[in-house]
Parts: C-alpha cells; sequence; structure tokens
C-alpha cells in the first residue's frame, strides 16, 4: 500500500532542503514516516540522481470563468490546428501534446489539466473571479482535471462595496462584507483590479490615479486599498489581497505601483503582475525600464510580494478585469478584434488578442523588464514566476522561462536578438544572477504555498499533500522542466516521461474565515431592491463543486490577526 | 431537495423559459401539479404548469422496458460511424454528459438554436464587441434601442424587471428613451409608466441592412447624401444618433433570432459596432437578447469543454441522437435515418423514434444549471415535483456502460 521514492534528491524548501539525499513515503494521499514495517510497501522508484521536488502551484493564472471562454470563443484561430493535430488519438493520449507543444493560449479545460501536470504543477489559481461570474469560474474548474484550483474573488469595483465605503461604513461592515463574498463563491483570497477604476469607466472615467475621486461615489482607489487589505488581515484570510495596480501598461505607471506600496500601511498587499505595472517615461519613446525602482522597492518593504506577469514572444490574447485599461488597449489588438463588457454592477471584462513581436520596441522592453525584476528581487520567498496566462504568455511556456532565469548565456544570446533600441534601453546583461533549483523550488512551490496559504502543498514534509514532480537533472532546463519523469498527484502516479497515465480530478481550495451572518440583513435589501437575481442563488452551495462525484472542497486554515 | 421542501406549497424558482432566467416566479406547488403565483409571464406560466407527461421508453413506438431502450440506444450507436447529437436542449450537466458520450462515440453535436447562436458569434469572431449585462440596464441605460425586435416575445418580462424599474441607481427610469426599428413590432411595452411613448421607426425587416449601415455612418458622424433609407428620413436616424451621443449609457440591443435573413452578422455587426464608436466619447453598449433552449448555457459549456464553439454547418451523419427537454413542439428533420430520442415527450414525431426516453426536465423535475443570456450570470435550476424519470446524464452513462 505504501509507495516508496528512494535516494531522490529533495529540493524542499520549507524543509530547508537543497538537494539532500532523502527517501520519501506515500500512503493515502499524504506523504508518511518511514514505516517500521517494510513489507507494507508496495511499490519503489529509484530516483537516483533524480530531482524531487513537491507539485509546483500556479499562484496566478486565469484557467477559469468568463474571460477566458469570451477568449476561446472570440479566437477560434487558436483552436483549429490543434483540432486537427489531435484527431485520431485517443483517451488519455487524445489530451497529451504533440511533441510541439501548440502553447495555446485559450486551451480547454481539459487541456489546462493536462498541459499543468506535465510539466509537474499540481495546483493552479485563477485569480479573478467575477463574484456574479465565480459560479461559471467554478464550472470550468470543475471541469479541469488533474489538478486542484481555487481561485480569488475580485472586489472593489461593485456598487455594493463602494456604497459602503462611500457612507463611511464602518471596518467591521467591510469585514462582514468580504468575508461573505469569499464564502458565497468559494474563493480562497480577495482581488481588487483597477481600484475603483473599473467602476469609473462606466461613469465613462477614462483613467483613475490613487488618489483620483471615482466622479461617482468621491472615493479614490487608496481608501479602497486600504479597506479591503485591512479586511483581509483582520479576517486572517492568509492570502495577503491580490492587488492589479491602476494604470496598468501605461509608460510612466511606475511611479503609481510605487505609491500603491506605500498605501499599504504596513499590511501584507501582493502586488500582481508587476512587470506591467514597471514603465518610465525614460527616452526617446517615452516608455522605459524602472525596474530598477520597482525592484529596489519591493527589496525594502519586506510586506510587500510580487508575481511578474512576464511577457514571451508570440501570439497570445490578453484577458483582465480592468475594462477601462483594455479599452485603451484594444487598439492594439492583433487580430483585431477585441470584447470590452460592463458586468452586473459588479466588475468587467476585456479581452484583446495580443501578438508579441520581439522586433518591437515596447515588447522587448517589456521581456526585458520582467527578467530584470526577476533577477532584482532578492528575496525569492516574496516574488512568484508567473506570464499571468495567457496575458503575457500561456503557461506553457514556464520551461522556457525557468531556463532564462537559471541559465545566463541563453537568456544574453536571446537578448542579443531583441529590437535594438530596446536593447539600449535595458540593463539586463549586467544582471548576472542565475537562479538555482532551490531557489526555483521556492518560488513555484513552497513560497507560493505559503502565500496562499496551503499549509498542506508545496513542500514534501510528513503529513503534506502527496503532489510530488520528479526530474532528470539537466543541463538544458527547458527540457528539464517541460517534462518530469513522474507526477504524483495525492500519492498516485499521474505522469510519466512527460505524459499523463492516469485521469484524476483535483480539489477546490477554499478560505472561509468567520463573520456575522447579519451582514446578510443589507445584503439581501440590497439584492431585492438593486439586483437581478435573488441573494440564495448567488451563493454557491458546497454540494454545487463536490456533488458530481469528482469536486471536493479544501477549507483552508485562516490565521488569527486580530 | 428534500421531501420537507416537496411537502411546501410554495417556493422561488428559477424559469428557464427564456434567456432571462428570472429566478422570482414563484409557484404553488399540490402534489404533482404547479401554479404560476405571479402571472406576469405567459412562458413562465406555460413551463411550469405543463402537466406532467405520462409514457414510458419505447422502441419503434412501441413501450420497452428501460433497459432494453438503453441497449438499444447503445447499439444503433455502436453500429454508427457518425452520429450527430441534436437539438441538445438540456442545462449543463446535461450537456457535459452529452458531451462525454459524444467524445466516446466520436459525435458532432449542433444546437436547436444554432443559427441565430451562429448569427452573433460570426460577429463575436470577426470585430468582436462592447456589450453589457441586465443589472447594469437597469442602472444606467438612459436610451434603449431595440433594432428589429420588440423583446418582449422572446422576453416577456425584459421591461418590467429592467427598464420600468422603481430603483434604478444611476438614472431616472421614468425618462428612458426607448426607440423602436423595424416592421410590425408591438411597441406597447415600450410606453413608460409615466405614459411617455417610444419613437418607432418603421422599415421592413429586409431592409435593416441598409438601416443599420445608415444608422453607424452617421455615429460615425458621416455625412449622408440621400434624405431617406427605406422609408425612414435621414434626419429620424440622425436624431437617434444624437441621442445616443448625448445620453450617458446607450444600450443597442437585438434578437439574432429576429434578423432572420441571409448575412444578418452583418446587420449585427453594424450594431455592436455602432456602440464601439460611442464609446470613443461617452459610454454605450450593445446587447445580445433572445436565448432558449438552453443555448447560451450549451454554447459557452461547449466552448470550455472543447476549446471551440459549436456552429450551423450542415453535418453529415449516419444516426441522430435528438436531445429535447424544453421545446417538444420542435423537432429534429425527418432523415430516415436511426433515431434516439431523449425528452419530455414523443408525441409529435411524424415517425416514431428507434429509441424513445423520457427524461426529468432540468428546473421542473431536476435541479441543473443554466446561463443567463447575457452571458455573465449562471443560476441554479431547482426541482420543483417529484421526478418520474431519471436524468439525462443518468441515461447517457447507462448508454456508455453498454457502448
Amino acid at each position: 500500500m505504501i509507495t516508496h521514492l528512494k535516494n531522490g534528491m529533495i529540493y524542499d524548501p520549507a524543509h530547508q532542503k537543497n538537494g539532500v539525499k532523502e527517501d520519501l513515503y506515500l500512503f493515502q494521499g499524504r506523504i508518511v514516516p518511514k514505516p517500521l514495517d517494510p513489507s507494507k510497501i508496495t511499490q519503489t522508484f529509484d530516483l537516483t540522481g533524480k530531482v524531487v521536488m513537491a507539485g509546483a502551484i500556479d499562484m496566478h493564472s486565469h484557467i477559469g470563468g468568463g474571460k477566458i471562454n469570451i477568449a476561446r470563443m472570440m479566437l477560434p484561430e487558436f483552436q483549429e490546428k490543434r483540432l486537427q493535430e489531435t484527431k485520431g488519438y485517443t483517451e488519455p493520449e487524445a489530451h497529451v501534446c504533440t511533441p510541439n507543444c501548440s502553447h495555446n493560449a485559450t486551451p480547454s479545460t481539459t487541456d489546462t489539466g493536462f498541459r499543468y501536470i506535465e510539466m509537474g504543477y499540481t495546483a493552479a489559481f485563477e485569480p479573478a473571479i467575477l463574484p456574479i461570474n465565480a459560479r461559471h469560474a467554478h464550472l470550468e474548474m470543475g471541469d479541469t482535471p488533474m489538478i486542484d484550483k481555487g481561485g480569488y474573488a475580485m472586489l472593489g469595483n461593485d456598487d455594493y462595496f463602494l456604497r459602503l465605503l462611500h457612507q463611511n461604513a464602518d471596518q467591521k461592515a467591510i469585514n462582514d462584507y468580504v468575508a461573505w463574498t469569499l464564502h458565497a463563491t468559494q474563493a480562497i483570497g480577495i482581488k481588487v483590479v483597477n481600484p475603483g477604476g473599473i467602476n469609473a469607466f462606466k461613469f465613462n472615467q477614462r483613467r483613475l490615479d490613487l488618489d483620483e475621486n471615482n466622479v461617482h461615489y468621491q472615493v479614490t482607489p487608496r481608501e479602497i486599498l486600504q479597506k479591503l487589505s485591512r479586511a483581509v488581515h483582520e479576517l486572517g484570510i492568509a492570502k495577503p489581497l491580490h492587488v492589479h495596480c491602476n494604470n496598468l501598461g501605461a509608460a510612466g505607471n511606475f511611479q503609481t505601483t510605487l505609491d500603491t506600496m506605500g498605501a499599504s500601511d504596513g499590511l501584507p498587499m501582493h502586488l500582481t503582475h508587476i512587470q506591467f505595472h514597471s514603465y518610465g517615461t525614460e527616452g526617446e519613446k517615452k516608455f522605459s525600464s524602472a525596474a530598477a525602482q520597482i525592484s529596489e522597492a519591493l527589496n525594502k518593504n519586506k510586506h510587500i510580494t510580487a508575481d511578474v506577469g512576464q511577457i514571451l514572444f508570440g501570439q497570445t490574447v490578453t484577458a483582465s478585469g480592468d475594462t477601462m485599461m483594455q479599452h485603451l488597449n484594444a487598439k492594439h489588438a492583433n487580430p483585431k478584434k477585441s470584447v470590452i463588457m460592463d458586468i452586473e454592477c459588479d466588475a468587467g471584462c476585456g479581452v484583446v488578442p495580443f501578438k508579441y513581436r520581439d522586433q518591437n520596441y515596447v515588447n522587448a522592453l517589456q521581456w526585458a523588464i520582467g527578467l530584470e525584476l526577476f533577477l532584482s528581487v532578492e528575496d525569492p520567498w516574496r516574488i512568484f514566476l508567473t506570464t499571468d496566462h495567457p496575458n503575457g504568455a500561456p503557461f506553457t511556456s514556464y520551461p522556457h522561462l525557468i531556463r532564462l532565469l537559471m541559465d545566463k548565456t541563453f537568456r544574453n544570446e536571446a537578448f542579443a536578438k531583441l529590437n535594438l533600441d530596446a536593447q539600449a534601453m535595458s540593463n539586463l546583461t549586467s544582471l548576472n544572477r542565475e537562479y538555482s533549483l532551490y531557489e526555483i523550488a521556492i518560488m513555484t512551490r513552497a513560497g507560493a504555498a505559503k502565500l496562499i496559504g496551503l499549509n498542506d502543498c508545496g513542500h514534501l514534509g510528513v503529513g503534506a499533500q502527496a503532489d510530488i514532480t520528479v526530474y532528470t537533472d539537466q543541463p538544458d532546463r527547458e527540457a528539464m522542466f517541460a517534462k518530469p519523469d513522474y507526477v504524483f498527484k495525492n500519492g498516485e502516479l499521474v505522469v510519466k516521461n512527460g505524459k499523463v497515465v492516469k485521469v484524476v480530478w483535483g480539489a477546490t481550495h477554499t478560505a472561509k474565515p468567520a463573520f456575522d451572518m447579519g451582514v446578510e440583513k443589507g445584503l439581501s435589501e440590497y439584492f431585492d431592491k438593486y439586483h437581478t437575481i435573488q441573494l440564495d442563488n448567488f451563493k454557491i452551495a458546497d454540494d454545487e463543486i463536490s456533488d458530481d462525484g469528482r469536486g471536493r472542497i479544501i477549507a483552508n486554515p485562516s490565521k488569527s490577526n486580530q | 431537495m428534500d421531501s420537507a421542501h416537496l411537502n411546501a406549497t410554495t417556493m422561488n424558482a428559477t424559469c428557464p423559459a427564456c434567456g432571462l432566467l428570472c429566478d422570482d416566479v414563484q409557484i404553488v406547488i399540490h402534489q404533482q401539479t404547479i401554479q404560476v403565483r405571479n402571472q406576469n409571464c405567459s412562458k413562465s406560466q406555460r413551463f411550469f404548469e405543463q402537466a406532467q407527461i405520462v409514457t414510458t421508453p419505447k422502441i419503434a413506438g412501441e413501450p420497452a422496458s428501460l433497459q432494453a431502450a438503453i441497449q438499444h440506444a447503445a447499439q444503433l450507436l455502436k453500429a454508427a460511424k457518425a452520429p450527430l447529437f441534436a437539438g441538445l436542449s438540456t442545462d449543463i450537466l446535461g450537456f457535459r454528459a452529452l458531451f462525454n458520450l459524444a467524445q466516446k462515440t466520436n459525435a458532432a453535436m449542433q444546437h436547436i438554436n444554432a443559427q441565430s447562436t451562429q448569427r452573433n458569434l460570426r460577429v463575436l469572431q470577426s470585430a468582436g464587441w462592447q456589450t453589457t449585462t441586465l443589472t447594469e440596464v437597469k442602472h444606467r441605460a438612459d436610451v434603449l434601442v431595440c433594432f428589429g425586435t420588440d423583446i418582449v416575445t422572446h422576453n416577456p418580462r425584459f421591461f418590467e424587471r429592467f427598464i420600468w424599474v422603481k430603483d434604478a441607481l444611476f438614472c431616472d427610469a421614468n425618462q428612458r428613451d426607448i426607440i423602436y426599428i423595424g416592421e410590425n413590432i408591438n411597441t406597447s411595452a415600450g410606453i413608460s409608466p409615466t405614459g411617455n411613448k417610444p419613437t418607432v421607426l418603421a422599415c421592413n425587416t429586409e431592409a435593416l441592412p441598409e438601416v443599420t449601415a445608415a444608422f453607424r455612418a452617421l455615429i460615425q458622424g458621416k455625412t449622408l447624401k440621400c434624405t431617406h433609407v427605406a422609408g425612414i428620413p435621414i434626419s429620424a436616424l440622425s436624431d437617434i444618433a444624437t441621442k445616443l451621443k448625448q445620453a450617458k449609457y446607450g444600450v443597442l440591443a437585438w434578437v439574432a433570432k429576429d434578423l432572420d435573413f441571409p448575412h444578418a452578422e452583418l446587420t449585427i455587426q453594424n450594431i455592436t459596432e455602432s456602440a464601439v464608436l460611442l464609446n470613443q466619447t461617452t459610454r454605450a453598449a450593445s446587447l445580445a437578447l433572445g436565448g432558449s433552449d438552453g443555448d447560451t448555457s450549451i454554447s459557452y459549456a461547449h466552448t470550455w469543454l472543447s476549446g471551440v464553439t459549436l456552429n450551423d454547418a450542415p453535418i453529415a451523419h449516419d444516426c441522430m441522437v435528438w436531445v429535447n427537454s424544453y421545446s417538444p413542439d420542435k423537432l429534429p428533420k425527418d432523415a430516415n435515418l436511426p433515431l434516439i430520442a431523449l425528452g419530455q415527450d414523443d408525441s409529435g414525431f411524424e415517425h416514431a423514434p428507434d429509441v424513445f426516453i423520457p427524461v426529468a426536465t432540468p428546473g421542473l423535475d431536476c435541479n441543473g444549471t443554466l446561463f443567463r443570456v447575457d452571458g455573465s450570470v449562471t443560476l441554479p435550476l431547482k426541482k420543483c415535483r417529484e421526478a418520474t424519470y431519471p436524468t439525462l446524464s443518468a441515461i447517457l452513462s447507462q448508454i456508455e456502460v453498454q457502448l
């Protein structure tokens, strides 16, 4: 009954194990101590010389919900080639990548699960669930096999919250609403996108700075950030407020990003896809790297974490709740089409296809800025490896990105091919850092689990969920991370030599902090008067996720911060 | 739902009879009979008050055991080289099971509303659009233009629930400007509670392509040399363009089913591109309405499950699985091919299907999940009465076992 993983080199930063030769034992989905009775070991994998890590965790990837499905519907051209390629395969090969993975920016739910597990990822988190769209997000995640999943619920642009702020509601009222939303949407964290800006766009405001008022509610993004980050902190939600800053993608926006760090008032805050928020206005083209300023601030402010949102060259699609900025970006759409949508007095969404080109000055510099950030932020526990899938690149590009981080020669060769003006504006080649396997394990496992509050994931200690990835140590890190030898999900062998050998269904991670149910009084008045659905139908029952026999909810513990 | 709920005499139900998915329908249940209390919608009344049909599984029109019917259906599917799953009038949970079986049997799929859905999808796939949803309409729309539709034929409660409301947050609902452009339109729902009459520009449905093209040009600020288009004075169209430019949140609505002429997608694109142009200076949005037979839901779920949308191209097939939970009056084309029918009733078929299996109707006999026509809201459907028949997914999984 016990699986024995023998002689692997363990990279487990949560336990400070940096390539230590050790054995692991798996039993009933967990990592267990060495059994006293060796006869209970029913299978043994000799991992001599292999690199062993916990399953990787993508803490920010748009894997489910309205935006990506709109992208799929709008962009049939992304799928047609792949559909031809995979015709005639049988299960599970039907879902397995062709040798040259199409790097599809909008994979189906099945492909999403398969592509992740094939790379050794065992969990991914949808970072932008509109509360009104949460049922849709969970339906899609419920159809995503192989991995655990979860999501962050978006607040801060919904009229209910902005009314609370406008009426000077006390922090407790905000806290109760935030906690109620987490329960109702079955989410694990709270996100804010362009605080106040999505809402302001509905009143025809076209930009919103950190200290500028939303014209209707007369509240600023700073106030929204402060109320929400305090609520998250006081409720003991492990995942810090997930912040997509104002002024995404705009030249000179690094100042907004620095000011947003300042607005955190010392409370934990996570700044997401920070690459898109690290732009200066230097140089002839008035677009430059501010990675140095941003990474310096990150190094100094220990309560701030960030993920990068690296761009990689090629065709993708950007999908964001940030209608205000996506409406501005729609003129760059490639192919030339986009969807901008106001949604339910809740938020919005903007879907704009993009082709990042290495000979385009701005794109080339975006690429360099992302890598500058990775290499200049000192603490790998506070910076996370993302492409903001699919916004910067599809998540299937991670092995390539890991090689860029671990291999300076490879990186500099890639840099030398970029637009020359962009090269002149980047200090990338002066950054000599190469990430170690240990640091990669922090960024993609231990750090991500710690950030989200997944106590049983991201590490290889006794009691951990037995999600384990085994690689062959190769100098070509892209090849290494693209094709693990083995992946175990909840103790079961599910991938062998980069191919799925067994289909399994993961759990949905949630957080359920305590709150005062009295909040429903105001909410139900609001729903009756203003909403177009019943309050009870807004809330997602546990059995909607678990009733089909393959879904399962994990309620992760809250911290006590009060 | 537990039996305690079933004994209760009243409940709020969600109505799947049109795309609005009203979830405030009060129903009174006496054993197996249901009565709708708020009688403001003939469609929901017809849906909830329909009698439970007493029937049995059948093979070639003759009553058969469920087991025999399932076995025969599996045999037909096994023998087929190119099955087609059509109708697809069901909910998300039923469709997931259908999709799974379609993959196992290498079947193609097409929805009963493929043509009208495709009119909208062609626009999305060619240019995208800028749209809104019903709660935003309720609180923001100060001008509403209905192109070629009265809306209420499809969505009877649209004006009651989203236009003539008491509590619009960001505009004065009574002062809303309602404009209809089209043919033989019932405009009574567009009269405000205070008696303000809507503007009506009459033109033939076939003329909508040129009328919307002229409208789009006017929104773009172009001067037209003609004085009329399809009998409508340019000045009248121009007034509407001006109204929209001065509006805070204009909404341009259509129902794809009502635009039933060749290349209707170009007309829809004129509407959606007009909304995009308006957003250069003010706020506006387009809004596709209508929807039923779970079309939005099936379109969405097929997209996330497969990566691609369904379409309306003719599909060669040698066997059909016809699924129809919501519109028993709609029937597949009689193609003289093996036919497996799953739904409420088989009484409408001219020739008895090779296999008929009655299934529970989601939202009446069993729980379910559907998307609203505006795409962002998904609602649970509730079981309202004790079901006599198994769910679609239960039947399909039994067929799958026999394959």
